[in-house]
């Protein structure tokens, strides 16, 4: 049927592609597990992410990989003004209203970008990562093997930072339990917004890392944080690394369901795995439900 | 003749064991209390008789039909109605609406759930209040609500959680004039209570756990001298000065 | 009871209003204007009927739409059944769509629910993409028949069109008004308001759940099966997008979640804005009155998520005390 070259191309491509899928999940789920709050309006940000790079080469001709951390640095500022002027605000609300604040949030951006700058596909022409490397007769592309590397770092960086140092402790005990961890001097509303600015940072540096080799457009996001939900739910509730694995597991699905069935169904077969996640065993794989 | 007899339940929760090979027999008609210090398994057994999760083992029979392990929903269908200790009345709902929800139980009439909800407010002294908020209502206007809603399913067995916890001298005494009442009616009670101004007066037995075992049983009167009771509640060091009520 | 004999008074008022507008404003944008408004509303309401009383918010409404839509057009093109059989079969299906769907998510809280909606209505828009049978992608084109009320086609004029989007209006407003008074709508409340508390007063929350959505995919259909006879074109991307289903839930919020009149209210005012948007910033297509969507959704889950009718009722409030 297939030879074990393409196989092997698809499951190689499947995991490079899942660890992007993997750090948009991370910055979900440490939202989603910090306050219980769904942001869904990620796909939108990691799109600003990704249009942050684009016009900083296009107007400044700054390559992407030195943009990045200005990408960081923004979009942090975007998720922690987000908690401030919008969050904050819906803590107790209602929970149709916390659905529909960040899917308000999300359409108002996406719209708002498509309206800005046209609906128009971009492309970041001659980055200074470019071009393919062969191991073996298999084709690994610079940009996206790049990413990779610097997403795993990433995810490293950031599993660190929560479990070792002292102000991802106080993240953590805020998570596990608001009003302990406020009594213990913890201001809870510094870690929420603290928390939605890593959430974001983390779509700062995909997308910083996307443009080098993806489409930039408007509506670019949207397929990305419908899979974080899926990949926060299968690798389990407040599980950080279960949110990475997953997300790498995803991109495997995707691909090699796009070889073996139809490139149409791809999307398809992740959202089948969510329903049976979901339908079957609720805790995803690592969950503390 | 025995409304609801429970045989050997046990509730197991991973490694603890919360009820132990629990046997409890209610005659129709009854008030039972079911004492016991904080842990001990009441609200364990309350919950695994009222269909909130199924028991581990053992048997609950009521009206001679087995009901362990069936959804709280059939349990309340089949007439056993209970309160929760921390009040679940809808909110956003009013006085009068919150009860019809339990009226319902019987009907599928908007009219007859009307009529029924009215009757029960009157008879809890809520109908004056009938179209309050529900989540605007003093605590114990609250347990009042909470208590009408579980009357309003027109069950034969009410239990009821720490129904009195959290309330005033005057409102506890209102209180049980309100179980009085109930029995009265015709509807057998079990009450897991703290409170022993509440539990003594009105019980027509007294059950007592100790450690997801039951300890003791007897007439409110002699429970409190035996041995094994005290020891639950005081400590091996006390002796307790032998007294009759 | 002179509040009462008011109520009456106005809808009355209302009602005949809505009937002779379309002999009143005869040029044909105002009509499809009323027409929209009346198949927004009739949506909205459907949706509130499983997302405002019964609190279970559905992200993928779009599903039961195009379910509509597409069953009465091909009986009409495969089959040459009326549309109003295909219609009211449509509707079953729906049902039956619901029943699959609704037993395993009821099981799912909250968030993860809304996601489930969404990842079906994405699956469902994704396969009839790329179902040949029944159009794909290229989508069908209705059959031009002659004139008729059996054809459920009119070619000389919108006013035919205008009193059947009106009946499916007030049947929707009927059947809620209905659900809201009888045991189904308090049922209902009462799983929004606390789930274990129903339960422990004998309500079948899975069961309560499903007839909600069941209604709410009923009511939804009948309404994309009008939008096909209407339109007379229909493809995945017009009956299955996530837009609509968003819109829908967007219309119920901003009225009232769980009242009678709260979605009627929001389609009057979202409706207009939209239409007048989209001719205002013209051309390029779908955008410019999201961004206004966008921002309202935002604003209204903010301050009042209880919508306009919760607002009413505040001054209300302030009146009586």
């Amino acid at each position: 049927m297939y030879s074990s070259e393409i196989i092997l191309q698809t499951v190689i491509s499947g995991l490079l592609m899942g660890c992007i899928y993997a750090l948009v999940a991370v910055g979900l789920c440490l939202i989603w597990g910090l306050m219980e709050i769904v942001n869904f309006a990620h796909g939108e940000m990691l799109m600003l992410g990704m249009f942050t790079s684009f016009w900083m080469f296009t107007l400044y001709h700054i390559d992407p990989m030195l943009s990045l951390p200005l990408c960081l640095v923004i979009l942090f500022l975007i998720g922690v003004g987000t908690y401030f002027i919008i969050i904050k605000k819906i803590l107790k609300a209602p929970f149709l209203a916390q659905i529909l604040a960040t899917f308000g949030l999300g359409i108002f951006l996406r719209y708002l970008a498509q309206f800005l700058w046209t609906p128009d596909f971009r492309m970041i022409k001659n980055p200074a990562l470019a071009g393919r490397i062969s191991l073996g007769g298999i084709f690994i592309g610079v940009p996206e093997l790049t990413a990779s590397i610097i997403t795993i770092l990433s995810f490293l960086l950031l599993y660190w930072f929560i479990n070792k140092t002292e102000i991802g402790t106080a993240i953590l005990a805020t998570s596990e339990d608001r009003e302990a961890a406020s009594l213990m001097g913890i201001n809870s509303d510094k870690m929420f917004a603290l928390g939605w600015g890593i959430g974001a940072a983390c779509l700062g540096v995909a997308g910083a890392l996307m443009s080098n080799f993806y489409y930039i457009f408007p509506e670019v996001g949207f397929p990305f944080a419908l899979i974080a939900y899926v990949a926060v739910a299968l690798g389990g509730f407040g599980s950080i690394p279960g949110s990475f694995v997953a997300g790498i597991i995803i991109g495997l699905v995707e691909f090699l369901g796009g070889l073996f069935i139809a490139p149409a169904f791809k999307y398809t077969f992740v959202f089948i795995i969510y329903l049976l996640v979901v339908f079957i065993r609720p805790q995803g794989l690592w969950g503390r439900y | 003749m025995a409304l609801i007899e429970v045989k050997g339940l046990t509730k197991n929760f991973g490694g603890l064991m919360a009820n132990d090979h629990i046997d409890l027999t209610v005659n129709e008609g009854e008030i039972v209390g079911l004492i016991g210090p904080n842990g001990a398994g009441k609200t364990t057994l309350f919950n695994c008789i009222a269909g909130f999760y199924p028991p581990s083992g053992g048997s609950v029979r009521f009206k001679e039909e087995e009901i362990s392990g069936l959804p709280a929903n059939d349990i309340c269908l089949r007439g056993i109605a209970r309160t929760f200790q921390i009040v679940r009345v809808f909110k956003d709902m009013t006085v009068l609406d919150n009860v019809m929800i339990g009226a319902f139980n019987r009907t599928n009439l908007t009219a007859t759930a009307t009529k029924k909800a009215l009757e029960v407010l009157e008879f809890c002294g809520l109908a004056s209040k009938k179209n309050f908020l529900a989540g605007g209502l003093t605590v114990a206007n609250k347990k009042r609500l909470e208590f009408a809603k579980a009357l309003a399913t027109s069950p034969s067995l009410l239990m009821l959680d720490e129904a009195m916890a959290g309330l005033n001298q005057t409102e506890t005494v209102e209180a049980i004039e309100l179980v009085r009442k109930v029995q009265q009616s015709g509807i057998t009670v079990i009450l897991v209570e703290h409170v022993m101004e509440v539990v003594m007066p009105i019980s027509n037995r007294v059950v007592v756990l100790n450690y997801g075992q039951k300890i003791a049983e007897d007439v409110p009167e002699k429970i409190i001298q035996h041995e094994e009771v005290i020891k639950a509640y005081l400590g091996d060091k006390y002796h307790a000065s032998r007294r009759t009520h | 009871m002179g509040e009462k004999k008011n109520r009456w008074i106005w809808l009355a008022i209302g009602a005949l209003l809505l009937l002779i507008y379309p002999f009143f404003l005869t040029l044909p944008f105002p009509r499809h204007l009323m027409i929209m408004i009346f198949l927004y509303a009739s949506m909205g309401l459907a949706w509130n009927m499983i997302g405002g009383y019964a609190g279970q918010i559905s992200l993928g409404h779009a599903v039961y739409f195009g379910a509509g839509a597409y069953t009465s057009t091909l009986m009409l093109m495969k089959l040459g059944v009326t549309p109003w059989i295909g219609m009211i079969v449509g509707g079953f299906i729906s049902v039956g769509l619901a029943f699959i769907i609704g037993y395993p998510s009821f099981k799912l809280a909250g968030h993860y629910f809304a996601i489930a909606t969404i990842a079906i209505g994405e699956i469902a828009q994704q396969w009839m993409l790329n179902w040949d049978w029944a159009g794909a992608a290229v989508g069908l084109t209705l059959p031009i028949l002659p004139e008729s009320f059996l054809n459920m086609e009119f070619h000389t004029s919108k006013v035919p069109y205008y009193y059947i989007a009106f009946g499916i209006f007030s049947l929707t407003i009927l059947a809620t008004y209905w659900v809201d008074r009888s045991k189904l709508g308090y049922y209902f409340k009462a799983i929004k308001g606390d789930l274990e508390g129903a339960r422990s007063l004998g309500i079948n929350v899975a069961r309560y759940k499903f007839y909600a959505l069941a209604l709410s995919a009923f009511f939804t259909s009948i309404c994309g099966s009008f939008y096909a006879q209407y339109v007379l074109f229909i493809d995945p991307d017009s009956v299955f997008p996530l837009m609509l289903s968003i819109i829908v839930c967007l219309v119920a919020t901003l009225g009232g979640v769980g009242t009678v009149w709260g979605p009627v209210i929001g389609a009057f005012i979202l409706i207009p804005i939209s239409e007048f948007t989209r001719i205002q910033f013209g051309g390029g297509g779908k955008g410019t009155d999201l961004i206004i969507y966008g921002f309202l959704i935002m604003v209204i889950s903010i301050y009042q998520p209880f919508g306009v009718i919760g607002l009413s009722k505040r001054f209300k409030k302030k009146e009586s005390e």
